[in-house]
């Protein structure tokens, strides 16, 4: 048994980080692997998909309401496949530090003895942007070494992926952090997948897997299922297993090369943006 | 590029709890971390009605942080209110809470109908020093507390001086400028120190004009109070230390207030004639003393360094060397304020730096000829650099070390009676 491969998603807010993230979760179980998924989202919708719902108490109120002196089988929960889940959970919307939250939760984990040998993955699904240190937790103080950045071909998940490498940049100047790689979850936008490879290749790293949009999702997702175990036999369950395979055989980490502004406009502009004005029709 | 910064002469504006301890029967109200207020606290001289550093706080720890403090500091407020009868009640707050952004300022609007007025300062670190956190805490008594006032009451004066702790000396300083401007028949209004307090806060809208004598802590207290009360204001900067300065103080007042000038000059002849009757009667000591030099350095905030520049250079006729003014003065007045050392007389100017790290201080110090035993008026920590140099050290300025001040003060005639009598009992002590 190897090292626990510790994973952080990133991406913008919506994208799909949570759906994706189970869903390769789901897939890597039926692979044989031991997941833990650590939600670092104050919204603590990370693990719904695993659970069957959104059955977990958070980390942050269970501390909240019975001290720190817990046991580890309160905030955490085991969901499909024997996947272990938590939520860090946060404060309330407009009060207190959400991302100190996040920091108090990773390190009660690892008191607690979350991190047991048997596990080969933990995915940390970090809220939206990188926008202060305490998002950046994860991939601080050599937790998680690998990352992945969900986008699509539209302007601003490319735009937002753009800013979190900056932020992987940074840390990985210091520490062991790479990027693994982008994720597209498609939205179907005109020449994405030419759109998301060429601006992987800017940024020094590669489209590891391209999710194709379909409607699957949404049915799984009411179902509070991942699609894997929703409709086992659809083609969009064999995305998410190849999308496993692609983690799973990843080798090619890298320190980014964040663009500017103006290369990344130009990036679109050549990809797609110039005839979607040429088409332009009412 | 960080940069260790040595014997630092200030504390965080948090440090302004001294400001509101200052004030009889005032009680401040922490909300941060447990120990802010141990280490910000003075140990010597500030207990009395309330400790001086076992203030209400909410002592919050890493749940306040992501979960937030207002529910703490709303229950903090509300039992200091039931437990400990004060006038006032000032809520300062720390580092932490202003940075998770806990709205203090709502939670605080809340008590607007208590029995006693309830204010808010933020007074974070990150803002500035204890210097700015003064400003601060007056600040919020004249935004949150005081009001117009229809009733000027003629040849009332509120004087706005010292910060208290920070210079040891403010409560003595404060009477004496109220006794000087007494005398001139004027009506002195301060809010720190015994039987002042919230009366005499409830009286300063009421006042003629502000007199700020500072060179630059408190201006913009008074030109918010021009704007809010329609108060004028006389800024004089020089702390008046000796004959020479306290007579131009007097005269200048006396001018703004509108005192008749027989009258001034009346106060101004009475001190005068006895201050140098003194001196007169020591002046064999001056002159053939040979242990205090010509040259003078003095470590302190601007208040003090130009305060006792001048009286050295005018009244004592000793030459400056290279003055420094330790208290991080903000960068808009620096220029205003050496041009004030550049007023001595006898054509002298005295050479300034505005300097926080002691350690760059103490090297100039020490390079510079003082042509014979150096005379250093500075905080304790200039006492062995000065021995060093077989100098003349007199502490003066914060940190106090040497000696106990109870209302000792080194303003107006006496003041400086007082300061020769210090520096001259340095002299004749040294080989005995």
């Amino acid at each position: 048994m190897g090292e626990i491969r510790q994973i952080a998603i990133y991406g913008k807010g919506g994208i799909g980080k949570s759906t994706t993230t189970q869903n390769l979760t789901a897939g890597l179980c039926e692979h044989g692997k031991k997941v833990m998924v650590v939600g670092c989202d104050p919204k603590a919708d990370s693990t719904r998909l695993l659970l069957g719902g959104l059955a977990q108490k958070t980390v942050l109120d269970t501390i909240r309401d019975e001290g720190e002196d817990i046991e580890l089988d309160l905030i955490l929960k085991e969901g499909y496949g024997g996947t272990k889940c938590v939520e860090s959970g946060g404060p309330e919307p407009g009060v207190g530090c959400a991302g100190r939250g996040i920091i108090t939760s990773i390190n009660m984990l690892e008191n607690l003895g979350a991190y047991t040998d048997d596990l080969d993955y933990v995915f940390y699904d970090v809220l939206g942007d990188v926008v202060c240190g305490g998002f950046a937790m994860p991939i601080r103080e050599g937790k998680a070494k690998e990352i992945y950045i969900v986008a699509s071909g539209e302007m601003m998940a490319l735009y937002a992926a753009n800013n979190i490498s900056k932020g992987i940049q940074r840390y990985a100047r210091t520490g062991g952090v790479r990027l693994g790689g982008i994720i597209c979850n498609s939205r179907n936008v005109d020449r994405e997948l030419d759109l998301l490879r060429a601006f992987s290749k800017e940024l020094g790293t590669k489209l590891l897997y391209f999710v194709p949009r379909d409607n699957i999702v949404q049915h799984a997702e009411i179902n509070k299922k991942t699609v894997i175990e929703y409709k086992p036999d659809s083609n969009q369950a064999q995305e998410y297993r190849n999308l496993a395979q692609a983690v799973i055989e990843n080798t090619d980490f890298v320190i980014p090369t964040p663009m500017t502004q103006e290369r990344l406009e130009e990036i679109l502009m050549e990809y797609g943006m110039m005839e979607l004005a040429d088409d332009y029709k009412i | 590029m960080a940069k260790l910064l040595d014997k630092q002469r200030y504390k965080c504006a948090l440090g302004a709890m001294q400001t509101v301890q200052a004030i009889d029967r005032a009680l401040p109200i922490l909300h941060s971390g447990p120990g802010c207020a141990q280490k910000l606290s003075e140990s010597i001289g500030s207990s009395g009605y309330f400790s001086p550093n076992i203030f209400p706080c909410t002592s919050i720890n890493e749940k306040d942080v992501v979960f937030g403090g207002v529910k703490k500091l709303d229950s903090t407020i509300e039992n200091a209110l039931k437990v400990i009868d004060a006038d006032l009640y000032v809520v300062l707050t720390g580092c932490i809470p202003e940075i998770v952004g806990d709205d203090s300022g709502e939670v605080v609007s809340r008590f607007e109908d208590a029995p006693k007025p309830v204010l808010y300062a933020p007074t974070a670190g990150f803002k500035g020093n204890n210097y700015k956190g003064h400003e601060q805490v007056v600040d919020s008594i004249i935004e949150q507390y005081l009001k117009k006032s229809d009733k000027k009451q003629k040849g009332l004066v509120n004087i706005w001086a010292d910060v208290p702790y920070q210079d040891l000396f403010w409560l003595g300083n404060l009477r004496e400028l109220e006794k000087l401007i007494s005398e001139l028949g004027l009506i002195p209004n301060t809010i720190f120190g015994y039987k002042r307090g919230i009366e005499n806060i409830n009286k300063i809208p009421d006042a003629e004009f502000n007199l700020l004598v500072s060179p630059w802590v408190g201006l913009s207290n008074v030109k918010k109070m021009e704007r809010k009360f329609g108060t004028p204001y006389l800024h004089y900067k020089t702390l008046p230390i000796g004959a020479t300065e306290t007579s131009r103080f007097l005269r200048e007042v006396g001018k703004f207030a509108g005192v008749d000038e027989a009258k001034v000059e009346y106060v101004i002849k009475e001190h005068e004639d006895y201050y140098y009757y003194l001196i007169e009667r020591y002046a064999d000591l001056f002159l053939e003393n040979r242990v205090i030099n010509k040259q003078f350095t003095v470590v302190s905030d601007a208040h003090y360094a130009l305060g006792i520049t001048k009286f050295l250079a005018n009244d004592l006729g000793l030459v400056p060397a290279k003055q420094f003014v330790v208290d991080d003065t903000p960068k808009n007045v620096r220029e205003s304020i050496k041009e004030e050392f550049k007023k001595l007389n006898y054509g002298l100017e005295a050479e300034v730096s505005f300097e926080t790290d002691g350690f760059k201080i103490h090297s100039e110090i020490r390079q510079h000829d003082y042509h014979g035993y150096p005379l250093v008026l500075g905080g304790y920590y200039e006492k062995e650099v000065t021995e060093e140099l077989k100098g003349n050290f007199l502490n003066i300025a914060y940190p106090v070390q040497d000696k106990v001040v109870f209302d000792n003060s080194y303003v107006g005639y006496t003041g400086g009676i007082r300061l020769i009598e210090d520096i001259y009992t340095v002299a004749v002590s040294r080989f005995n």
